[in-house]
């Protein structure tokens, strides 16, 4: 086989002037209609459904709206799903940046142990993780009879249940999603860097604020924004670790849909979570924007 | 021999003929098999165990299970309009008549079931059969509280602190909670001295679940008290977990569990079949030993020792609800619930 029929055979078409924008259009063509299916037209649909009034579909308006963004206790929801997004991204960053600082300083076969770590919560099913938190956050739990043990408290402590329950849990559970994307950025941070801060005499804190932390800040700004999508939305783990007495927007969605077969009522709540956790995400780009402008 | 050699092109062309062949519907329905909704967990085990092979060795059809809660059975079949994506549904009373309402079932025809003579009167109607019974009582660890009494026990001292509880999502916590509206003066239709008493003594009550999660939550002791099922206590206790059913004073709720045709199935023959399986002696008295603990409904069937009753005629004096009128009611309890018990 000769090699022009080789390239041939592999279908590159030959064009005079090489390939134009039209070539990788039509490499994105396969993902834009499969977008176009199954995100688009069922947004549209979601739109469509919320604009009815009634649960059979049968009566256009915006009754459900009018009900939904009446009500403070739906604003209430909105406000505490948007809360426990940010609380589980502050306390994912708290913790998640120092051990990507240790994978940073650690040699080659320590960085490997690391990230098999920081991976392994993902092998594993959320289902499971998050039945798991029940053991360890319960009244008769790890942490209770630590508590109890040490004589911290005279009872135990209610942990199930309970908004920093769930933010413990939900730290635990979104961590990969805050380091794989920081932990592959601050590999590629040139460690001369680090090195040439230190000659010049600056001490190991303003070096870390700033050069590690602005030359890392794009992959911290994905990983949190990250966490902040998949905190607010984890249907899971905010039912079952917190129960009833937590409504988050999820759980209405769920009840809505799923229970009392309302879907308009649904949709509003769906779309209400898709508007909320797109302005959350915007707004953690604008801080990080802000930020790197001001680290420069 | 002419070797061809394998092209990018060939090779899409291939998988592109496989994946178009994936999509003709496979005939399964011809050659005999029947696609069932069923509940995910000790349901779907112990149909897989006892029913499939029952059914494959009677009548030579296949049975193809879709795991569903009743509630995504609905919203599933009235999704795909007209095209089900089962042929036969599980329900809960709630659901059943939801899906009367929408027009989900096919007409059913009671005499087509040989084990017809051996169910009780009313275990068949014009749009399903009975196939489990549920009775729904008080659960508690007798380790850790006193033994309670009636409904109303649960919030009072000292059971009220321990007390596990679920809102109206399940058949289960809206029977319970109608039980406990009905002893403070309520009714079927009126729970307003639940919630009166519930913010009460919310500050209290030990959990306030998801359903799936109140088994593990019992079993870790994060509550000690709860209304349930005891197809639940039953398989708790399997696990070495101290727990015992209590009937209250005002007696236990029973509800029934019911099959259906889904409207436009093209298995409806093999559906009876699957009914008719399901309902017989044999399968029934296998569904009934632990670790699966249904309740039959198949008269030549010995009620198992642990069951709040030792016959199926005397379920007749259980409490029963009207889900007709209990339906347009909850979308406005669950709301309630919501804002009741959140923080």
């Amino acid at each position: 086989m000769t090699a022009p029929a080789a390239a041939g055979a592999l279908g590159v078409p030959r064009r005079p002037g090489g390939a134009g924008p039209w070539a990788e259009w039509q490499l994105a063509l396969p993902l834009a209609l499969a977008y176009a299916a199954f995100f688009l037209v069922p947004l549209l649909l979601l739109i469509a459904i919320s604009a009815f009034d009634d649960e059979t579909l049968t009566t256009v308006g915006f009754a459900q709206w009018r009900k939904f963004l009446g009500d403070p206790f739906y604003w209430k929801v909105i406000l505490d799903t948007v809360k426990l997004g940010f609380y589980t991204v502050v306390a994912t960053t708290l913790i998640g940046y120092p051990i990507a600082l240790v994978y940073l300083g650690a040699g080659p076969r320590w960085q490997r142990v690391i990230l098999f770590v920081v991976i392994l919560p993902l092998l594993t099913s959320v289902v499971v993780r998050t039945f798991a938190w029940i053991v360890i956050l319960g009244r008769e739990g790890v942490i209770n009879q630590a508590v109890l043990w040490l004589g911290l408290a005279p009872a135990p402590l209610r942990l199930l249940q309970t908004e920093h329950g769930l933010v413990m849990a939900l730290t635990q559970i979104e961590m990969p999603l805050l380091l794989l994307p920081l932990l592959s950025v601050m590999s590629r941070v040139d460690p001369n860097l680090a090195d040439a801060s230190a000659a010049l005499g600056a001490s190991r804190w303003r070096t870390l604020f700033r050069v590690t932390l602005p030359l890392s800040l794009p992959g911290l700004l994905a990983g949190c924004m990250l966490v902040f999508a998949s905190s607010t939305t984890a249907f899971i783990s905010q039912f079952t670790i917190g129960g009833n007495r937590l409504v988050y927007l999820p759980l209405l969605i769920w009840q809505q849909s799923l229970v009392v077969y309302n879907w308009p009522l649904a949709s509003v709540a769906a779309l209400t979570l898709l508007v909320s956790v797109s302005l959350g995400v915007v707004a953690i780009a604008a801080i990080g924007r802000r930020a790197q402008a001001y680290a420069s | 021999m002419i070797h061809r050699p394998v092209t990018r092109r060939r090779l899409l062309a291939g998988a592109a003929a496989a994946c178009g062949a994936s999509l003709i519907p496979a005939r399964a329905h011809a050659r005999g098999s029947v696609t069932a909704a069923m509940y995910p967990g000790t349901w779907e085990e112990a149909y897989r165990t006892h029913v499939a092979p029952a059914l494959k060795k009677a009548h030579d059809v296949d049975l193809e299970m879709t795991p569903l809660f009743a509630v995504d059975q609905i919203a599933k079949a009235q999704a795909a309009r007209g095209a089900p994506p089962f042929d036969a549904f599980v329900l809960d009373p709630g659901p059943r008549v939801t899906a009367i309402e929408r027009g989900l079932f096919e007409r059913f025809d009671a005499k087509r079931l040989a084990a017809l003579a051996q169910l009780p009167k009313d275990a068949t109607d014009e749009w399903g059969v009975t196939v489990a019974a549920q009775v729904v009582g008080i659960a508690y660890n007798p380790k850790k509280v006193p033994r309670p009494k009636a409904w109303t026990d649960l919030l009072k001292d000292p059971w009220v602190s321990r007390l596990g509880m679920t809102g109206f999502q399940t058949t289960y916590g809206t029977v319970s909670i109608i039980e406990i509206s009905r002893q403070l003066g309520g009714s079927e239709t009126n729970v307003e001295p639940f919630f009166t008493e519930i913010r009460k003594v919310l500050p209290k009550i030990a959990a306030i679940g998801a359903p799936a999660s109140m088994p593990s939550l019992f079993q870790q002791g994060q509550c000690d008290i709860t209304y349930t099922n005891t197809q639940t206590v039953a398989t708790l206790r399997g696990r070495d977990v101290d727990v015992e059913f209590v009937t209250p004073e005002s007696g236990a709720v029973a509800f029934f569990t019911t099959m259906h045709i889904a409207k436009g199935s093209r298995a409806a023959d093999n559906a009876y079949k699957y009914f008719d399986t399901v309902v017989s002696a044999p399968v029934q008295a296998a569904l009934m030993q632990p670790p699966n603990n249904l309740i039959p409904v198949n008269r030549g069937v010995k009620l198992a020792a642990g069951l709040p009753m030792t016959s199926l005629d005397e379920m007749a004096s259980f409490v029963r609800h009207d889900w007709s009128k209990i339906n347009p009611l909850r979308a406005g309890w669950i709301e309630r619930f919501n804002k009741e018990v959140a923080k």
